[in-house]
């Protein structure tokens, strides 16, 4: 077990972490097959050695034999040299051993150093001294030191080209003859040995001559590069200090041979170590699924458990057997009294009301013989205290279906204060349906769901009033549909009264009777109302009893809450005005008649607030009067001061505010200006209203005086005119009955007197007095005619007169007294000036002016007069200014242009002059003005038309 | 008698009748005349001086020129106190309104109303008054 167990531990830790195991199996591989890849390695590497060393030894064996036919060739020659020292048949011998050797490119003899006898013959070599020639000689030096051949070389040929010489020292007579040489050239060395031809590309040759005194190292093959890097085996070839090196090319030559080995090898471990992770990950997989169902099913207990603890309603788990409570949550504990220990023991036949409990029995048996799957039963269950308590239980088998009946859950819901809530509604429902019943007014209970369906058919549902109203009113079948579509759900016993039906039902039947055209009106209003999602209406109509009698009733049409959106149930009361509606209609016939009754009165029937002058209420008249609609009467408090008019605004408004004041009635005058701009008279007549004590709002009524005005002016114009009149007529003939008066009362008395004369003398005195007072008498007829006439007369000759030749003319008349006096008159009115004009009274008029300025100039100065012409408010205006006697106007003023008025001693001035002068002008319309200082001058103004 | 009477009046014609009755009443012994109420004026001012030269009566017309014969009799009030005596004033015009009778009547100073033409009788009433 335990070693199992610790297996099972390994394996699992291994299966457990897939990556990692893999990656160790991966480097244990890796491990393994490394050896093998190794020996490979060597065994490549071996082989390359033993090729390369064999190479070499065929190469070594070529030049072995090369250099021993040298020798054997050095031999020959040698032995051509006789005791004494010369060759003998040198030529023949040479090229037999030429000829016969392919290796031999030329053969030497070389007594003492010096060479005499070359085969192919060359004549620069002739004499060349060996042993005495630097370059050579240590060569030369070390053959003969030696005592064997030895190779010199490679050297540069005097021939050309590089070879290899071989000496052989030759000895005759004990003693040093000279050498016998060969020469070989490099090439045809090196092609002997094979180290040309060496075909193999992984490796090449070098060739290499060591000098041992110097050390230098030559190198005579191409790649001269360093090799010591690089695998090589040496050959080495004492007879010349040569090496032969077979150097491997690649470096890692070998190593390319094993890198596809390797690669391979990598390859196959990773492969090997992917195979094992995926056989691992579902050892591994499962591990972490059966975790996770763990946890599962222990996160599942937990929250069922926690459900079960802590539900707000009861649950129980009963042994569907027995009865017995297997386990109870703390809800159903508390719901029955009881604790769970109490309860482990009890069947919930034992909490279960008695009456209750047999159908509980029968209904338990349905759901265990898999009848029903589920079950719902209200019943009772007795607390521990003795309380019965409601219960909702809702059974939930746990066995399968088909199954032996094992255990169920019971879920337990106190439904207590449920039905006791229900147990109030019913009743409440019976007292409602009483009330309903027995209330004195008629009431309807009325089902609209299926009116507001058809209309939302139609589409009138949430269309604009006025659209739904006109359709209404253009398809009355439309209506009459609307009315079989109404559901009378109930009606009160006060309806059943009203209408008289035989029964409830004859009502229902017949509700499109009761609704007639008059109550159509409040039909429609209903069903616009539902179109506008209206959930009240009240509105008055008519409904026919079923005698026949027509009643005025006020229908309450009101949606009952909760059912806004189906119109289910709708409460319909209608309540019998008749008697209201009759007292409706006396108090607004009076109200008519009242006011048709203000409305005649010929005057604005007013009233408005006492500190707002706000209108309230004019009547129709305030419009046809002024103009101005009532709406604009009653819209501000500054209506009535601003249509007064501006001059007697002020006025009138304080006049109202201070009488207001005061609690009497009282009435004032002014303008108004109405609408169109008209001024129109106005008498206002007004009265205080007092409520309480205090004033709260003034009432009254405006008369138009404007015509009675407008008379009254006229007349008082006329009046004006006819007193101006009477009094100048007066003034007139009282003037001339003075005048005349005088005269006469003269002559009266100088006729007495002359009959009381006592001389002739004095008779005649008297009749010559006569004489004057007649034709005193006669002038002022004369004058008096005058007056008249210019003031009677409607003949007058108008002309256009030229003021200015005018003036001419008269300073032409009266240049005699101009020349007298000594005057001077300045003529500055303009040429242009034009008037229409009597002629006569133009001269008239300027004439009296004229000479009037030269009578009364003053005494110290001479007269100078200054006429001027202007244009004075439009009018022309003529100037007549002097420097004269002056006038007191103070005294004076108003009698200036009187009749025989004079006031200065002069005898000409009889005092007509002036008055007639005015009666001219203004006959012709105009007027005339005078200013004056005494002792200084006058001026004249005369304003024509 | 001797009395000093005054003509305030502009007709000279009727100055020079009336000074002719005047005479034949022999009434006064001394007539004065001005032809209107400013010179008038001006001469009674000047006769205060002389109280024997101051007329007893005047006989005033209405209608003068520069002061007629109202104005005259405003000017009178406010010197009658300088004058040395006592002066009836009689109104004489040819004037018929009722209205210049009813102003004389105003005038305390004015103790009669007449109208011309003047008669001898007139004057001897005025006189003897």
């Amino acid at each position: 077990m335990k070693i199992e167990n610790k297996w099972s531990k390994i394996t699992g830790w291994f299966i457990s972490r897939p990556r990692l195991s893999t990656f160790i199996v991966f480097l244990a591989l890796l491990v393994l097959i490394c050896p093998l890849v190794l020996q490979r390695y060597e065994i490549i590497k071996e082989n390359r050695e033993q090729e390369m060393s064999n190479i070499l030894h065929v190469v070594q064996q070529n030049l072995n034999h090369s250099l021993k036919n040298c020798y054997t060739t050095t031999i020959s020659l040698a032995m051509i040299v006789n005791d004494n020292g010369e060759p003998e048949n040198f030529d023949a011998l040479a090229k037999v051993l030429v000829e016969s050797n392919p290796t031999i490119d030329a053969v030497q003899l070389v007594p003492n150093g010096i060479i005499k006898y070359t085969y192919p013959n060359n004549p620069d070599l002739i004499d060349f001294d060996i042993l005495n020639t630097k370059s050579v000689r240590e060569e030369a030096l070390e053959t003969i030191q030696k005592g064997k051949i030895h190779f010199a070389g490679p050297l540069k040929l005097k021939q050309g080209g590089l070879g290899v010489i071989g000496r052989l020292p030759v000895y005759r007579k004990g003693k040093f003859w000279g050498f016998s040489a060969v020469m070989v050239r490099l090439e045809t060395l090196f092609k002997s040995s094979g180290i040309n031809s060496i075909k193999d590309s992984r490796y090449y040759f070098q060739f290499s001559k060591e000098n041992p005194k110097t050390g230098r190292t030559e190198f005579f093959l191409p790649n001269k590069e360093n090799f010591a890097d690089k695998y090589f085996q040496v050959l080495s070839i004492p007879d010349g200090n040569w090496k032969v090196y077979l150097i491997s090319k690649n470096k890692y030559g070998l190593i390319s041979e094993i890198r596809p080995a390797l690669v391979l090898t990598v390859l196959f471990c990773f492969i090997f170590s992917l195979f094992l992770t995926s056989l691992l990950k579902k050892p591994a997989e499962l591990q972490l699924l059966v975790h996770d169902q763990k946890n599962k099913i222990l996160n599942d207990e937990i929250k069922f458990k926690s459900i079960f603890d802590h539900a707000a309603v009861g649950i129980a788990h009963v042994d569907s057997r027995t009865g017995c409570l297997i386990e109870v949550n703390d809800q159903y504990s508390r719901m029955l009294g009881y604790t769970f220990e109490e309860m482990r023991n009890m069947s919930f036949r034992d909490i279960t009301y008695k009456d209750d409990l047999e159908e509980n029995l029968k209904q338990l048996e349905r759901l265990k013989s898999g009848e029903i799957r589920e079950l719902t039963i209200e019943k009772r269950y007795i607390h521990k205290n003795g309380n019965l308590i409601w219960v909702n239980i809702a059974y939930s088998p746990l066995w399968q279906e088909g199954e032996e009946p094992s255990s169920h859950i019971s879920i337990v819901e106190d439904i207590t204060s449920k039905r006791e809530a229900e147990d109030a509604i019913r009743k409440s429902e019976i007292r409602f349906k009483s009330l309903f019943e027995d209330s004195p007014i008629a009431l309807w209970e009325e089902d609209f769901s299926y009116l507001k369906n058809y209309l939302e058919e139609i589409g009138l549902i949430g269309k604009n009033r006025e659209e739904v109203k006109a359709f209404f009113d253009a398809n009355p079948e439309v209506v009459q549909k609307c009315i079989t579509l109404v559901k009378i759900i109930n009606v009160n016993n006060e309806c059943l009264t009203l209408h008289h039906p035989k029964t409830k039902e004859d009502l229902i039947q017949r509700l499109g009777d009761v609704l007639n055209n008059d109550s159509m009106d409040s039909f429609k209003a209903q069903l616009v109302a539902i179109t506008q999602g209206e959930t009240r209406l009240t509105i008055d109509s008519k409904v026919k009893k079923t005698d026949g009698e027509y009643r005025d009733i006020s229908l309450r049409w009101s949606v009952m809450p909760g059912y806004e959106e189906t119109l289910e149930r709708i409460i319909i009361s209608t309540e019998d005005i008749t008697a209201r509606k009759i007292s409706e209609e006396i108090v607004i016939q009076s109200q008519k008649k009242m006011e048709s009754l203000i409305n005649t009165i010929d005057g604005i029937v007013w009233e408005c607030d006492y500190n707002t002058y706000i209108f309230t209420y004019v009547n129709q008249k305030a419009e046809e009067i002024t103009g101005y609609t009532r709406e604009e009467w009653c819209s501000d408090g500054n209506f009535w001061a601003n249509t007064i008019h501006p001059d007697d605004k002020t006025r009138a408004v304080n006049y109202c505010a201070i009488e207001s004041k005061k609690s009497q009635q009282y009435d004032f005058e002014y303008r108004m200006i109405a609408k169109n701009g008209s001024v129109l008279w106005i008498r206002d007549i007004v009265n205080v209203i007092y409520e309480n004590g205090k004033p709260v709002s003034l009432k009254g009524i405006m008369i138009d005086i404007t015509k009675s005005k407008e008379a009254e002016k006229d007349l008082s114009n006329s009046l004006e005119l006819v007193t101006e009149q009477n009094k100048r007529l007066l003034n007139f003939s009282y003037i001339v009955s003075h005048n005349l008066r005088s005269h006469t009362s003269n002559i009266q008395s100088i006729s007495t007197l002359i009959e009381t004369a006592e001389t002739e003398e004095e008779r005649n005195e008297l009749v010559k007095m006569l004489q004057n007072v007649s034709n005193t008498l006669n002038e002022t007829m004369l004058n008096l005619n005058e007056v008249i006439n210019i003031q009677t007369n409607i003949n007058l000759i108008i002309e256009n007169l030229n003021i200015k030749d005018n003036i001419d003319r008269i300073i032409n008349i009266v240049s005699e007294q101009i020349a007298f006096k000594k005057a001077v008159i300045k003529n500055n009115v303009s040429p242009e000036i034009f008037v229409k004009y009597n002629p006569a009274y133009l001269e008239s008029i300027l004439l009296n002016f004229i000479s009037n300025a030269i009578r009364y100039c003053h005494p110290e100065r001479n007269p100078v007069i200054i006429l001027n012409s202007y244009i004075e408010n439009d009018k022309t205006v003529l100037e007549i200014a002097d420097n004269g006697l002056g006038i007191d106007l103070t005294k004076y003023g108003d009698k200036l242009f009187g009749m025989y008025k004079t006031f200065h001693e002069n005898p000409d001035s009889k005092g007509i002059g002036l008055f007639i002068t005015k009666n001219q002008i203004d006959a012709m319309g105009g007027t005339v003005s005078v200013e004056s200082e005494p002792n200084i001058g006058t001026t004249f103004k005369i304003y024509f038309k | 008698m001797n009395q000093i009477i005054c003509l305030i009046d502009d007709d000279p014609i009727y100055q020079t009748i009336t000074k002719k009755i005047i005479h034949k009443s022999e009434a006064a012994s001394k007539i004065l005349s001005f032809p209107n109420g400013a010179e008038a004026i001006d001469g009674l001012t000047k006769l205060v001086q002389q109280p024997e030269e101051f007329p007893d009566i005047i006989m005033l017309d209405i209608e003068m020129p520069v002061m007629d014969g109202w104005n005259f009799m405003e000017h009178f009030q406010k010197i009658k106190t300088i004058f040395p005596k006592e002066v009836s004033v009689y109104i004489v015009s040819s004037s018929i309104a009722c209205s210049d009778k009813e102003r004389s009547k105003s005038y305390n100073g004015i103790l009669g109303y007449f109208t011309k033409p003047v008669t001898l009788q007139n004057v001897l009433e005025i006189a003897k008054s």
